[in-house]
């Protein structure tokens, strides 16, 4: 053979060595180009949906006058162009609430600032033009008009008194509307830089602190969080105490043979099955078995309509906090595994007894185990949708599973979820289209409640191994 | 160490577990179900029933807050055959339903309480077949919907059609192989859908199951080549209704009017059931509730959640209750 | 601590205390394990009355299901196995140290994403972006990669200087904003492409020349969207077997003449291969169960079909919405719990098999003076 010379050596190590690795390398770079890419389009749509956006008055090559916010543009099909989707509000005079314009039939497109936007009840929004306001046989119009509407909004429903908005709308349909039915009013193109941020605050706020309206096509998702909160809560409480106990049990007290080992693979592995399963598992145990007993038992005479026997709370809980035993099994155990056996042997020769020296020695020392193994639960409980649908989440729950009423938890009540609510906005809402920026919204604050989550959990073991490196 | 002693001291998810348990004791001690009828505070209202009139009923509900501040209503949507049994239970007095009662519902009524459940028609629905907005498909007859949709033809028609060639000209739409969307197996929709409109035959395996209408509104929406069934009230601008040929040879569209009218072969009623004994009045807060379905605010809103009115000649809407 | 002057009278108080605690911890954690254990027998006692209508009526209803989950966990796999495998070499071999450390704590992040909203985001947004682009889609599977070795081949050749400021061991991270403009590159290739080579439309070439169905939701919006989402376990658990392969086995064979890469091949691959096996095992565990991205992306139509433009219906998605309106007792209700149990028993037996494989790499990087 001859021997390579000393060029074609090179080449052939600068493809061995050279090449592979900026796969390898690329492969971190899109990984984490897609979880930027995702966070991003969730932060952008999310939360632009709350900014006053800029209200268009397009005219048509054929002369129709178009008012509305421009939300996309597609392309037309057989490569005709393209067109845009106007949302055009009024529904109660166009039957719809949105137009596609084809965008080369579009001859004139202005922003006049005397455009408003309400939203009122039943019909949603209206786009077009404020004429004046009548007030107690009084007619307004111009300024005064706008700073009656203005402190009008701002008192409650009660005390608005009766007055009425003259408005009319693109093709000069006029409309009579009660003000009594207005919930907020805006005008968008003459707002400047800094009311566009209040406006955006407080629809920000809005959205975080009000019920959903007209059955979940508006208004705001806190009985969502609420609820997802909740469940959340009970959901640690029932699992932390059982959750260390089963890790104390398989750690300290269990004799360390193959049955423990076996037992222990296996409570790994259920942090791998399916939360589907559990779901299932909470359904047929749950609430068909443990509710319909208790239903047979305590409220036999509201059968058939069942108390407990129907997805719950509580049984949500119960099948949460079941899903994510192992996480805090596995967590705890590896807090107990890294404790020295010389701790334990002190605090016996001390005299300890085995009880003493758990709660006084080993447990203290596992606290931030058991946290990490918590948190991490509680996170995985808070995206988890599937086992819910099964269990006892409501697409609506009027009435939170949390009030004033004895015994004021009401733990067989339904309650909503913002991952249910994200679901069911986006596949079974009345216009899916209206839905999207909702959706996007509910997504990016669940998103970023889970995020938190893990977050703490991952800075607390950061923090826990510097301890740990200082204390060896 | 001494430090982490005091941490022991607390207890805490002791107590926590302690607490909870209390609640579960006080749960079944204490608790009442929600929706008792006789035990509610008079200023709550309860319903139990159809899945499809949840916006609906729920937006009555929001009304009704609105008109009278201290009346509420609940609205439990477990689907329209949870009704019956809550009115035969007791536990509602208003079952709202997306079909009549059956027969043997009925009968359970009258054996439990001695007197029929009135029935009140509220509003109307339609199904409507769907294309993509741009589609130039204008119309189907049932013998073609079930060519689409269905593998066993059960409607009278000589071959499946699986193309857009079939249907249209390929200039027009050269979409290729029809793409079918719908509901799943266990929504009312799917039922109603392959009893009207597929003469009760099977579903086609390749169509799309999705959980819900909007969600075949926007898939139909997103693709040129789609086809699919969806509730009247989800329809829009993204996708076309198409019309439908009736008995009669003519192309009814899915409008208001033809809808009102019972003219598109798509159309049902929907329904209000309330468990109310002859000779006597309704309790103040039911009473409300239906004086608000029957007002004008009422009907606006039977539009505004993208349903039907009833024809004002139709006897049940003005009857006086 | 505890004070070693107690009066002796409390020392069997004390001692009671602690058999009853000690027999409390023991009933409680046997209970839990119980508890857990029942989920398996439930699912089995459950399914028992499907015995009795025969094997093939429940074959025939599910087996499209079970071929549609197997689908889209081979699809998923496919698309994350390679990527997690390749981030999980880079970062355990390559990468700085610094970069590690921030590294895994982001991909982390990852996992934490609910289903949910990467389904909503493949089913919405993804699906019809990748049906009117699917040239482009399709283009940038085979771009991406070449993409990555032109970069390489074009650091090699710069200057040292800019070597120097941008090292092999941050490519991770300065890639990003490359990767970036040659996504923007191929997305205004394609349709020139298509329009040169492929006569105008892609989707008519494949449905005139190949008979080929596209469904808008489909194996490959499922195959990216839950491949994203598995990507980081499998990365996390391949990353660790990587990461703790004993240092002395790849300074020998570095200091045998080996390159970087060629111990990588030929030492570190083989080494942690149980590691990184049981790693893609656990991946496909989580890809079967995986709910809401597969109900939200994947069309759920119940197809016998090997294409990747074509939807599919799984078992977990079937479950989901299905079983709430299945009265309990019932045939559907039944044929649900199998479906569950036939989950259950799959992920628990593929688990358990990584878990054994973990536990003996272990044993082995101890016998060979490794990190425990």
């Amino acid at each position: 053979m001859k021997p390579l010379s000393e060029q074609s050596k090179r080449r052939v190590n600068w493809l061995n060595d050279g090449l592979w690795p900026w796969l390898c390398a690329a492969c971190v770079a899109l990984s984490l180009l897609m979880l930027a890419a995702l966070l991003t389009l969730l932060a952008t749509r999310g939360l632009g949906h709350f900014w006053p956006a800029t209200l268009e008055e397009v005219t048509l090559t054929s002369g129709d006058i178009v008012i509305g916010q421009p939300v996309r543009e597609t392309p037309l099909p057989l490569n005709a162009g393209m067109e845009r989707l106007y949302f055009t509000g009024n529904r109660d005079i166009n039957g719809a609430n949105w137009r596609w314009i084809a965008v080369d039939d579009i001859s004139a497109q202005t922003t006049p600032n005397d455009l408003i936007r309400l939203e009122r009840t039943p019909w949603g929004d209206f786009i077009g033009r404020l004429v004046a306001v009548e007030s107690d046989g009084q007619r307004l119009t111009g300024q005064a008009a706008w700073d009656y509407i203005t402190t009008a909004l701002a008192q409650p429903a009660s005390q608005q008194g009766s007055s009425d908005l003259l408005l009319i709308t693109a093709d000069g349909h006029a409309l009579r509307q009660p003000l009594s039915n207005v919930s907020h009013f805006q005008a968008p193109n003459a707002m400047s830089w800094g009311q566009k941020v209040t406006a955006w605050g407080q629809n920000v706020w809005r959205f975080l602190s009000e019920g959903p309206r007209a059955a979940n096509t508006g208004g705001g998702v806190w009985p969502a969080i609420f609820g997802t909160v909740l469940m959340v809560i009970l959901m640690s409480v029932i699992v932390t105490p059982f959750g260390v106990l089963a890790a104390i049990y398989l750690n300290e007290i269990a004799h360390q043979n193959r049955l423990t080992h076996l037992v222990r693979i296996g409570v790994r592995n259920l942090a791998g099955v399916p939360s589907i399963v559990y779901g299932v598992f909470g359904l047929g145990v749950f609430v068909y078995g443990i509710g319909g007993s208790i239903d047979n038992w305590f409220f036999s005479d509201e059968l058939p309509s069942p108390t407990f026997g129907t997805g719950g709370l509580l049984w949500a809980s119960l099948t949460l906090a079941l899903l994510t035993l192992p996480v805090v099994i596995v967590a705890t155990e590896e807090g107990l595994a890294r404790i020295p056996d010389a701790q334990r042997e002190g605090a016996v020769a001390l005299g300890a007894t085995r009880l003493e020296m758990l709660t006084r020695v080993v447990l203290p020392m596992a606290t931030p185990a058991m946290l990490t193994g918590v948190i991490l639960a509680v996170a995985r409980a808070a995206g988890e949708v599937a086992p819910l649908m099964l269990v006892g989440v409501a697409k609506l729950a009027p009435q939170m599973p949390l009030d004033g009423e004895f015994p004021y938890l009401h733990l067989e009540r339904k309650f909503m979820h913002l991952g249910y609510h994200l679901f069911d906005t986006a596949f079974h809402g009345e216009d899916v289209q209206a839905a999207i920026p909702l959706v996007y919204a509910t997504a990016l604050l669940l998103v970023l409640i889970v995020l938190v989550l893990n977050l703490t959990a991952i800075f607390l073991r950061h923090y826990l191994r510097r301890q740990r490196g200082n204390e060896c | 160490m001494k430090g982490n002693g005091l941490w022991l001291r607390k207890k805490y998810p002791l107590r926590l577990a302690l607490l909870g348990t209390l609640f579960m004791v006080a749960q079944l001690a204490w608790g009442q179900p929600t929706t008792t009828a006789p035990s509610l505070p008079s200023g709550t209202l309860g319903a139990v029933g159809s899945d499809t009139m949840a916006g609906l009923v729920l937006r009555w509900g929001e009304a009704l807050t609105a008109r009278h501040p201290e009346i509420s209503l609940q609205f439990q949507a477990g689907g329209s055959a949870s009704a019956p049994t809550a009115l035969i239970a007791g536990t509602t007095r208003l079952g709202p339903m997306s079909r009549p009662m059956s027969d043997s519902e009925h009968q359970q009524f009258v054996d439990r309480y001695g007197y029929p459940p009135l029935e009140l028609r509220v509003a109307r629905d339609a199904l409507v077949v769907v294309v993509h907005r741009h589609n130039p498909l204008e119309a189907l007859t049932r013998q073609q919907v079930d060519a689409i949709f269905s593998t066993g033809l059960t409607c009278g028609a000589d071959h499946a059609i699986r193309r857009w060639e079939e249907l249209l000209e390929a200039q027009l739409w050269p979409y290729g192989q029809i793409a079918l969307h719908g509901r799943n197996l266990a929504s009312g929709t799917h039922g109603l859908f392959q009893q009207q409109a597929l003469c009760s035959g099977q579903f086609r395996v390749d169509i799309s199951e999705h959980p819900g209408s909007s969600a075949v509104v926007a898939a139909v929406g997103e693709s040129p080549n789609a086809i699919g069934y969806a509730g009247y009230n989800h329809l829009s601008p993204m996708v076309k209704a198409l019309r439908l040929t009736d008995q009669q040879g003519r192309d009814v569209a899915p409008t208001e009017s033809s809808i009102q009218r019972g003219e598109y072969p798509l159309s049902r009623d929907l329904y209000l059931y309330v468990n109310l004994p002859p000779g006597e009045s309704l309790p103040a807060a039911e009473q409300a509730f239906i004086e608000l379905i029957t007002s004008a605010e009422g009907q606006q809103i039977i539009r505004a959640s993208g349903f039907v009115p009833l024809p004002p000649s139709d006897p049940n809407a003005q009857q006086p209750w | 601590m505890t004070s070693p002057r107690l009066p002796r009278v409390y020392l069997p108080l004390r001692q009671l205390q602690d058999r009853i605690a000690t027999g409390l911890i023991t009933a409680g954690g046997i209970g839990v394990l119980l508890a857990i254990l029942a989920i398996g027998v439930f699912l089995a006692w459950e399914t028992l009355p499907l015995l009795a209508l025969g094997d093939t009526f429940a074959l025939s209803k599910l087996s499209p299901l079970a071929w549609g989950t197997l689908k889209a966990a081979i699809a998923a796999m496919l698309f994350a196995t390679p990527i997690a495998l390749g981030a999980a070499i880079y970062s355990a071999l390559f990468m700085s140290a610094r970069l590690r450390s921030r590294l895994k704590p982001a991909l982390e992040l990852m996992e934490a994403v609910p289903g949910v909203v990467v389904g909503f985001i493949a089913g919405l947004v993804l699906a019809p972006w990748v049906e009117r682009h699917l040239a482009s889609t399709l283009l940038l599977i085979v771009w991406l990669p070449f993409s990555a070795i032109l970069a390489g081949a074009l650091w090699h050749l710069a200057a040292a200087r800019l070597r120097r400021r941008l090292p092999h061991s941050w490519a991770g991270l300065w890639l990003i904003p490359w990767l970036v403009c040659m996504v923007a590159v191929a997305l205004w290739l394609a349709p020139w492409l298509e329009h040169h080579l492929l006569g105008g439309d892609l989707r008519r070439l494949l449905d005139q020349q190949y008979g080929m169905d596209y469904a808008t939701r489909n194996a490959l919006i499922v195959g990216i969207a839950m491949g994203f989402a598995v990507i980081p376990s499998i990365y996390a658990l391949a990353e660790d077997a990587l990461a703790d392969i004993p240092p002395t086995l790849m300074e020998g064979a570095q200091a045998l003449g080996a390159s970087r890469w060629q111990a990588l091949w030929k030492v570190a691959l083989p080494t942690a291969g149980p590691g990184i096996f049981s790693a893609v095992m656990i991946g496909a565990g989580r890809a079967v169960g995986e709910t809401m991205i597969v109900l939200m992306a994947s069309g759920n139509t119940a197809l016998f079909s090997a294409s990747p433009f074509e939807g599919l219906r799984s078992l977990s998605a079937a479950i989901a919405i299905e079983l709430p309106e299945a009265s309990p007792g019932g045939l559907t209700y039944h044929l649900l719990i199998l479906a569950a149990l036939s989950l259950f028993l799959f992920t628990f037996l593929v688990n358990t098999l990584a878990e054994v494989v973990r536990q003996r790499l272990r044993r082995r990087y101890h016998r060979l003076g490794g990190r425990p």
